[in-house]
């Protein structure tokens, strides 16, 4: 299950599990996202290379018109993830508890 | 008296003759003493003179007189004189002239120096109607044998023919007893090699038994350790009686003996193959299943001299593989170059299961036979269940079949059994990435129920999910369900995902991604397995051509960081 909206503070609040049954729905959300936006993955339970793969595309947009998807809340095995796969590089990180 | 008066006085002396000659004609059972008796009772009874007991051998239709101990009895063909005419009709035949008989031969007399007036000659009959001899009197003191004295030796011989069926029963009963003695011997050797415990392995359940059959048979079996590893055998030996017992024991011993001397397995069995080619008569052999199961890796490796059927249960499958001999039996001939071994790999709750002939061969009174079949279903039904119990429920269900219907031959039971790996789990999956839920659902209560660690479960997740997703985008040509196997460790966990009906592709294989080029030139591709190499301990890919099925398996535990 996922939820992905907007929170009050303009943030993207994601929510439960983003993998390849999800990928699509997430995909959509955020393809409808400009500018530079906070990703709150705090109550992200789990991602997938499925979920890695949209975050990279919207990534990919956004830089490209001087937007950037910034992470929050980040957890411990996520923070792993993003490290093994060089997302650290590519995406501002902010680990949970900052 | 009047000749009335006297002549029942003589009936009643007479009678009571008989009744003292048939109480004693009860007491003794050898045969040789009983014909004794019973001439003596003639004599005694019908006031002769003499008097002979012939009796009748059913094999080759002759009367046999036995003359003395050590001289060859005297045989004439029923049908032939008077003895053997009687025999023939079984009618009484009363001469009172012999010489003025035509029928009498003059030249018995003539050789025994003995003169022959009047002869009475009559069937011995026992109680079921079978012809057990024929009894002479000869020369009636006072006269000749006359209405009444067939009468008396008509009861007499009533008696007589009871009497010397039983001796001769008793002589067959004691020979019969003394070949059951020397079968029993043999049977007792034959059975001393046999393990008395079972060998403890760890990780493993065998068990074997032998049941044998009354009077045939020459069934065997071992199970025992060696450096090699343990030794499987199931055999059985052609032929009836002692001499397969022998035979069978003498390969035991042989087997014993190579693997003892550190032989290997293809080794021992054509050097035992080619030793019982020599020693063996040339019409004898032996069907021979010899195996040697590597514990510690979990493979049998076999060679079968025709034994058959091998049932190998796989247990997730649910099914019974059936594998051949490798090659004749042994002892047919010698051989100079061997077939390839066959070689098996014993997953947690597989089970070897070798029966001898006489259990798929047993048939019931209506001709069934217990067949392969029935075999193969009470092993699916009753596979969570120690192989002891496994061996009594077989057992018990060939008793039920065969419903008092004897056993024929020698029953043997041999099974090895795998240990299942307690808290395994296994699934099977539909081909569709929406199933991803019911596979997490899976992982999530298999954790839990095993207490394994959480924090490791997104990194089981996030592996299973990409091998699960690769297989559904890139096997399209399988319909398969691909099966999960959940397996705990030390300190964590083994998954295997297993596809079938596929063709080779190891996504284990495909080469690292770059994670530090520039965003521009980063794609999703290969991401998924450079992360899974990074959080699993291992990972690994098998593919079986032959069943076109592939299997990832990876291990995943905690580590002292």
């Amino acid at each position: 299950m996922l939820t992905i909206e907007l929170g009050p503070g303009g943030e993207v609040q994601i929510a439960g599990r983003l993998d390849a049954v999800q990928a699509a729905t997430a995909q959509t959300f955020l393809d409808g996202v400009n500018g530079s936006v906070a990703l709150d993955c705090s109550k992200l339970e789990y991602i997938s290379s499925a979920g890695l793969g949209v975050l990279l595309k919207t990534q990919k947009r956004l830089t490209s018109s001087a937007g950037t998807l910034r992470l929050t809340g980040v957890s411990k095995h996520l923070r792993d993830i993003f490290r093994y796969s060089g997302f650290d590089q590519i995406f501002q990180i902010e680990i949970a508890g900052d | 008296m009047s000749d009335d008066s006297q002549s029942r006085a003589l009936y009643a002396t007479d009678m009571a003759t008989l009744l003292k000659v048939a109480i004693h004609l009860s007491e003794s059972s050898d045969l040789i003493t009983m014909l004794t008796e019973v001439v003596n009772a003639a004599k005694q009874v019908l006031h002769a003179d003499a008097s002979s007991v012939w009796l009748y051998d059913v094999t080759t239709d002759e009367l046999v007189l036995h003359v003395a101990k050590d001289l060859e009895p005297v045989r004439v063909p029923a049908g032939t004189g008077f003895v053997g005419t009687c025999a023939r009709e079984r009618q009484i035949i009363n001469v009172p002239d012999c010489y003025a008989d035509p029928r009498f031969n003059r030249e018995i007399d003539k050789r025994s120096d003995y003169r022959t007036r009047c002869m009475l000659t009559l069937p011995l009959v026992d109680h079921k109607d079978a012809l057990v001899g024929v009894l002479q009197v000869l020369n009636k003191a006072n006269g000749v044998f006359d209405s009444s004295d067939e009468a008396l030796a008509a009861g007499l011989a009533a008696h007589c023919a009871i009497a010397l069926q039983r001796a001769r029963m008793t002589e067959t009963i004691i020979d019969g007893e003394r070949m059951r003695q020397q079968l029993e011997m043999a049977r007792v050797v034959q059975m001393s090699t046999l393990p008395a415990i079972m060998p403890t392995v760890q990780g493993y359940d065998v068990f074997g038994t032998f049941r044998p059959a009354d009077l045939t048979g020459g069934d065997t079996f071992d199970l025992a350790l060696f450096d090699q590893g343990m030794l499987v055998v199931l055999a059985d030996a052609t032929g009836h009686g002692i001499a397969p017992a022998l035979h069978v024991t003498q390969m035991h011993a042989m087997l014993r003996m190579a693997f003892r001397m550190g032989a290997d397995l293809e080794t021992a069995f054509l050097q035992v193959n080619n030793q019982l080619a020599e020693n063996l008569p040339d019409d004898r052999f032996i069907t021979a299943f010899i195996g040697i199961l590597d514990v510690a890796r979990h493979r049998l490796r076999f060679q079968s001299a025709g034994q058959a059927p091998i049932l190998f249960y796989k247990a997730q499958s649910g099914r019974c593989e059936q594998h051949s001999p490798t090659s004749f039996p042994l002892a047919a001939m010698p051989i100079s170059r061997l077939k390839p071994t066959t070689e098996l790999e014993m997953a947690p709750g597989d089970i070897l299961v070798l029966l001898s002939d006489g259990i798929y061969e047993y048939h019931n009174r209506h001709d069934e036979q217990f067949g392969e079949q029935r075999v193969v279903e009470i092993i699916a039904r009753n596979r969570e269940k120690s192989m002891t119990e496994l061996s009594s429920i077989l057992l018990d269900a060939v008793s039920v079949f065969a419903d008092g219907a004897p056993q024929e031959d020698d029953i043997t039971v041999v099974l090895v059994k795998r240990a299942p790996v307690a808290g395994m789990a296994q699934r099977a999956f539909e081909r569709r990435i929406d199933e991803l839920g019911l596979i997490f659902a899976f992982t999530a209560e298999f954790f839990e129920r095993n207490r394994i660690d959480l924090s490791m479960l997104q990194v089981v997740d996030f592996t299973i999910e990409e091998l699960f997703t690769n297989m559904v985008k890139y096997s399209r040509m399988s319909n398969s369900a691909v099966d999960v196997r959940l397996t705990p460790i030390a300190g964590g966990v083994e998954v295997d995902l297993t596809d079938h009906d596929v063709d080779l592709f190891d996504v284990t294989s495909a080469p690292d991604v770059d994670v530090n080029r520039p965003i521009d030139e980063r794609t999703p591709g290969g991401l998924g397995l450079h992360l899974i190499r990074r959080m699993v301990d291992s990972i690994e890919y098998q593919y079986d051509a032959e069943r076109r099925q592939s299997r990832t398996t990876f291990r995943k535990s905690l580590k002292e960081d």
